[in-house]
């Protein structure tokens, strides 16, 4: 129980960079908040709504994403597009992990 | 009015009004998505409605999310100045007001019992105040837009972080001076105790009158006396460990509070000094208890209490745990 705990809190910490960076790879084809959820959710990054949602809306305050009412079936959705802003950033960011995870590597295979 | 209907009506509440059609009109959607998607997984309506919004959480965390707001009090680029100013002024503001509103309230009542109690009062009071006031300024120095200037501008003024900034450390162990001040001090209380049993006055018949009272000095003289001689017993012994080591410090601190607490009742009672003694010399209020002799012994006793044991433990902290390694091994630093 305690260990289940400890490994959700540490994963937490570990994810919460890695939201953003989704997001802004997911929407460069654009989405709405619920099947950006499912998108990440099939990609092997489950993330909660309460994140997520007003997650899109902070990205877009800072110009990184874009949005767009669709009205043109049943239920209007509000979808985001990744600017290019957005695109340059998750390109900095994506580079910053892949290089992370090549150092944890390699200090994982050193001990 | 359904539970979705309730549940955005909770979460609008906190949104600003030019954002809250668009935020609403978005977060219905992404619900109604949700439930569509259980519904037709083929979950009953009810339920899936529960389940998304309870899956979405507290409505008032989601708006706080929207709107960008902290969901702490004060952030941790803050709290370390927060906490060093606070209990800077509370050692400062909370003893002088003690002291103020005591001395007032004695001059003003004449009564000893009622200024203590007045002054301790007065100081959780200010230390209330204090604090909430200390700490509402923060809260506001950490969430509000106009005041993010003042933010930067006391963040900056606290500046980088150097070593220079470390608390002060004794370096020494408690050195022979202040150990033989301490000695000296108690010395000179066992010669004053001892000394006033020696004290009379001759009555017109010629008899002795002494000056103590008679179960004064029997009973209580010589507990008072072993307890200051404890006391000069402890300096010693943190003399030889070198430092006031917790234990020490709590042992001494409750020895001078039974040696205050003893002196303190029995002055305020009236029965240290032989009311007889008072009558002839001509001051009959010397030996009462409600008199201003006694008064002042008593209050004398506390203050004089207070400021050893306050003394003693900054004495302790100072020369906590880590100060013997830091004199002996890194001289060098």
């Amino acid at each position: 129980m305690h260990d289940d705990e400890l490994l959700g809190t540490h994963r937490q910490e570990l994810r919460r960079g890695t939201v953003v960076l989704a997001c802004l790879l997911a929407l460069r084809e654009p989405g709405y908040g619920y099947r950006l959820l499912k998108t990440l959710e099939s990609a092997g990054i489950p993330s909660d709504g309460n994140t997520v949602y007003p997650l899109l809306r902070r990205l877009e305050d800072r110009g990184l994403l874009t949005s767009e009412w669709n009205t043109d079936e049943s239920r209007p959705r509000k979808f985001y597009r990744t600017t290019k802003a957005g695109k340059e950033l998750a390109t900095q960011l994506l580079a910053d992990v892949t290089d992370l995870t090549k150092s944890l590597r390699s200090l994982n295979g050193r001990s | 009015m359904t539970w979705t209907e309730r549940y955005l009506t909770a979460v609008l509440r906190s949104i600003p009004p030019s954002k809250r059609d668009d935020v609403e009109r978005e977060l219905r959607s992404s619900i109604e998505d949700g439930i569509e998607e259980r519904v037709g997984a083929g979950e009953d309506r009810t339920a899936a409605e529960r389940a998304v919004l309870e899956g979405l959480g507290d409505p008032a965390r989601l708006a706080w999310g929207y709107t960008g707001r902290p969901t702490y009090l004060i952030g941790p680029e803050l709290f370390p100045i927060y906490r060093r100013f606070l209990a800077r002024v509370l050692i400062a503001a909370v003893p002088i007001s003690a002291a103020v509103i005591g001395g007032l309230e004695w001059v003003g009542s004449g009564t000893l019992q009622w200024a203590i109690g007045a002054a301790l009062s007065g100081a959780l009071g200010v230390a209330i105040q204090t604090t909430f006031w200390m700490t509402a300024f923060f809260v506001f120095l950490d969430w509000a837009g106009p005041a993010r200037q003042a933010r930067t501008e006391i963040l900056a003024a606290a500046g980088h972080w150097t070593l220079e900034r470390l608390p002060k450390v004794s370096v020494g162990r408690i050195s022979v001076g202040e150990t033989a001040g301490e000695i000296v001090a108690v010395l000179i209380t066992l010669g004053i105790l001892v000394f006033s049993t020696t004290l009379s006055t001759t009555s017109p018949y010629g008899t002795h009158i002494a000056f103590l009272a008679d179960g004064f000095r029997t009973v209580w003289l010589p507990i008072l006396l072993v307890l200051v001689a404890i006391r000069g017993v402890d300096y010693l012994r943190a003399y030889t460990a070198g430092r006031w080591t917790p234990w020490l410090t709590v042992y001494h601190s409750l020895v001078h509070v039974a040696f205050a607490l003893l002196l303190v009742i029995l002055a305020l009672s009236g029965w240290i000094v032989n009311p007889v003694f008072g009558e002839q010399i001509g001051l009959p209020a010397l030996a009462d208890g409600q008199g201003p002799v006694m008064q002042i012994l008593a209050l004398g006793t506390l203050l004089a209490t207070g400021w050893e044991i306050l003394r003693i433990i900054f004495r302790a902290r100072r020369t906590g745990d880590r100060a013997p390694q830091l004199g002996t091994s890194t001289q060098s630093i």
